[in-house]
């Protein structure tokens, strides 16, 4: 993600068939019609930005309190057509302008074949980066796609505390035990592949809702995250002066307030929907990451193409712009990504300790669910605890890996 | 700019930090909607009397009239003269709620910090000698899996195995036993897991930071020196790689060692059920106790100040390459 030189951008996109002057002259129109055309991805992201907009706007206008989505649709292994009932939350629709916008940010590397090769060869030889990106990868999809097929676990009194396949549990223990019964032993089956909790809730598809809500906290909240991080971080390093002291003193002061006291505190006093937390956990955690935007930004001005750019005419805006994110977009994204399973992490602690979302079926709260059994029932809190702890593992590994491979300055 | 007037900068900047920190909670609890009002206000409707009366009366109870600036001094005043409020879930002032929970959190955060930073310091010297070596490795996955686990599910984990299954350590933590007897082998053997599962947490910082930073003198020409002239190993590691790593560690272990045990030790006490600041804290927020959760709070940012106000003034007095003119 090296500079764009504007000098070489207005020679290439110039007209050839136009002598230069000078080497020094700026083809300013060239430079102009190449700023002003619209590329094809910036095509997409326009038509995406629409249609997410007519989406949003039938959802608050048309559908109003009704579902936004009410489709029924083939599945291969029911009889019947599912019916896909969706009622778009505030959060449903922040999860899909974080993905949006995280898919046209990836556009420019993903084009770039060589430079994409580059970070595949140094992110490969971490092993275990690798395998976390796939366990990531199928976490993700299972957690967006995946809960649109299957339905929310509810109350089943028929079916408490079923034991896991390939595990057992003495039969007083279960209500009704689903699965064989072989020498007053209940046995796991296949309905439940990793049993059931003690309101007959299945764990497996609760840890795949849970998925899906740890996925929105960690991508939303960071997204947000990153934008205020790297306005105030690269507006601090351009600005200097007081706008600096002022903007890193104020994240001096943010920093020194333990974050994880500063999350409890305020989901205590405003409650702890998904939507507020995703909100506090946004708002209030880009300290770090803006404090490496700025130091990072305030090496980057130095540079001779910032200067070119400087000398020829550029506006701040847009030497911020075109120059200095783009190339601290290395540092940003590997910070983001370990900002990713301390967020997480602390939505899984917060549901854990009852403050978070009740109607939601989090991780932690599974966690919780399952301390009064333990006794009799280990599966309920230790199924939910392990892809808690995959995932953060998986994440940690993954920050490490990028850090190596877009980051080789920044040697922890 | 020398010595002392680095210091009292820091010190008055140390002081700005806490009145900002007031003055932003202060805010924060009164933009918040008052669950208690709510209540008052609801029972009042619901046996016929008027709720605007009932809700004038709370604030004149709660001592919540008056123009904003006066409660706010008031607030202010309170809590520098070291009345944090009342209790009224508990019927005892805040201070003397937390004075009599501290004890029970320090019985196991304090050996926890001890042995973590011991252990996390020799773990990451022995890694940067013997860098990329399996021993090496084996150390990092342990920082990793410090790093990631969820101490409340590790704790759960660790209770099923060890408490529920094998019966070596008890279920339910005795206070009065802790109160009674602190030093005595049944105490300590009730608090293994809670050691254990905040040291890992611990552990994993000090010993990537000790590892980092004990690499960049294991190849220093000083080192190369020393071992050329015959100098033995153990005294190389004491002398000369041990002591300019520990200017930087020192410093890091305040600032990032506290986030770490201050957030952690609230779910170990969750879990384990320690009576301590973490189940304290609890508590307050099930019964929507805000003054004991305001107070709760408050002990973990002003050990946070404090602790990076050492930081700095460690780091001043420890490393004479640091420049006093920046901040």
């Amino acid at each position: 993600m090296a500079g764009d030189d504007v000098l070489s951008d207005g020679s290439e996109g110039g007209r050839p068939d136009e002598p230069r002057e000078r080497f020094e002259d700026v083809d300013w129109d060239a430079i102009d019609a190449d700023g002003r055309r619209l590329t094809n991805t910036g095509l997409a992201a326009v038509a995406a930005g629409i249609g997410y907009a007519l989406a949003l706007a039938y959802d608050l206008a048309v559908a109003g309190g009704d579902p936004t989505l009410d489709a029924a649709v083939d599945v291969p292994w029911r009889s019947a057509p599912a019916t896909v009932v969706w009622d778009a939350t505030a959060v449903d629709w922040l999860f899909a302008a974080t993905l949006l916008a995280g898919g046209f940010a990836l556009v420019p590397l993903a084009r770039n074949r060589r430079l994409r090769g580059y970070y595949w060869r140094r992110f490969r030889r971490h092993t275990p980066a690798v395998i976390g990106l796939w366990y990531l990868l199928a976490i993700f999809l299972l957690g967006t796609v995946g809960t649109l097929f299957i339905d929310q676990p509810s109350l089943n009194l028929a079916a408490t505390y079923q034991p896991p396949i390939f595990a057992s549990v003495d039969a007083s223990i279960p209500a009704e035990c689903v699965g064989p019964v072989v020498d007053g032993r209940c046995h796991g089956t296949w309905k439940y592949p990793l049993g059931t909790t003690g309101e007959g809730k299945g764990l497996l598809a609760l840890a795949i809702f849970g998925m899906r809500v740890s996925m929105q906290v960690g991508l939303i909240a960071t997204s947000l995250s990153i934008a205020i991080a790297t306005l105030v971080g690269t507006t601090a390093a351009y600005a200097g002066g007081w706008v600096d002291e002022a903007l890193m003193r104020y994240v001096d002061v943010q920093q020194t307030f333990p974050t994880f006291f500063l999350f409890l505190f305020l989901a205590y006093l405003y409650g702890g929907s998904l939507f507020v937390l995703v909100v506090i956990f946004g708002v209030t955690g880009w300290g770090g990451i803006a404090r490496i935007v700025r130091s990072e930004a305030l090496q980057r001005r130095e540079e001779l193409y910032v200067e070119a750019a400087r000398a020829s005419g550029a506006s701040g805006l847009s030497i911020v712009r075109r120059h200095v994110v783009p190339n601290v977009s290395n540092s940003i994204v590997t910070a983001a990504t370990l900002n990713i399973p301390f967020l997480v992490l602390s939505e899984a602690a917060l549901s854990f300790i009852g403050l978070g979302d009740v109607t939601l079926p989090s991780w932690g709260q599974t966690i919780a669910a399952g301390r009064g059994d333990l006794a009799t029932a280990w599966w309920i809190s230790t199924v939910p605890g392990l892809f808690l702890f995959a995932t953060i593992l998986a994440f940690n590994f993954l920050g490490d890996a990028l850090r190596d491979a877009l980051d080789p300055r920044q040697e922890v | 700019m020398g010595l002392k007037r680095y210091t009292a900068r820091r010190i008055a900047w140390a002081g700005v930090v806490a009145g900002v920190i007031l003055t932003i909670t202060f805010v924060l609890l009164d933009l918040a909607p008052d669950a208690q009002l709510a209540q008052v206000q609801f029972q009042a409707a619901a046996s016929g009397g008027s709720a605007e009366a009932a809700a004038e009366a709370y604030a004149r109870r709660r001592g919540l009239e008056g123009p904003l600036w006066e409660r706010y001094l008031d607030y202010l005043g309170n809590l520098a003269t070291g009345d944090w409020g009342w209790s009224d879930t508990r019927s005892q002032p805040v201070s003397e709620a937390i004075l009599t929970a501290l004890p029970y959190s320090l019985m196991y955060t304090v050996p926890a910090v001890v042995a973590s930073t011991v252990l996390g310091v020799a773990i990451g010297l022995y890694s940067a000698f013997n860098q990329y070596t399996k021993t090496d490795y084996a150390a990092t996955f342990v920082a990793f899996f410090g790093i990631s686990v969820p101490n409340f599910w590790f704790g759960i984990v660790l209770l099923l195995v060890f408490a529920v299954h094998l019966g070596w350590v008890p279920v339910l933590f005795d206070a009065e036993l802790a109160r009674t007897r602190p030093f005595s082998l049944a105490n300590a053997r009730q608090l293994v897991l809670p050691v254990f599962v905040l040291g890992t947490s611990a552990i994993a910082g000090t010993m990537r930071y000790t590892r980092a930073e004990a690499l960049e003198y294991v190849r220093a020409t000083f080192v190369k020196t020393a071992r050329a002239k015959g100098v033995s190993e153990r005294r190389i590691l004491t002398r000369h790689v041990l002591r300019p790593t520990l200017v930087p560690l020192s410093t890091i272990l305040v600032g990032d060692l506290l986030g770490v045990v201050l957030s952690a030790s609230y779910l170990v006490e969750v879990v384990f059920g320690i009576p301590g600041l973490g189940r304290l804290s609890l508590e307050a927020i099930r019964r929507q106790d805000t003054a004991l959760v305001l107070g709760t709070t408050l002990v973990p940012v002003f050990v946070a100040v404090i602790g990076n106000l050492l930081q700095d003034l460690a780091y001043a007095v420890l490393d004479p390459r640091i420049d006093y003119g920046d901040r």
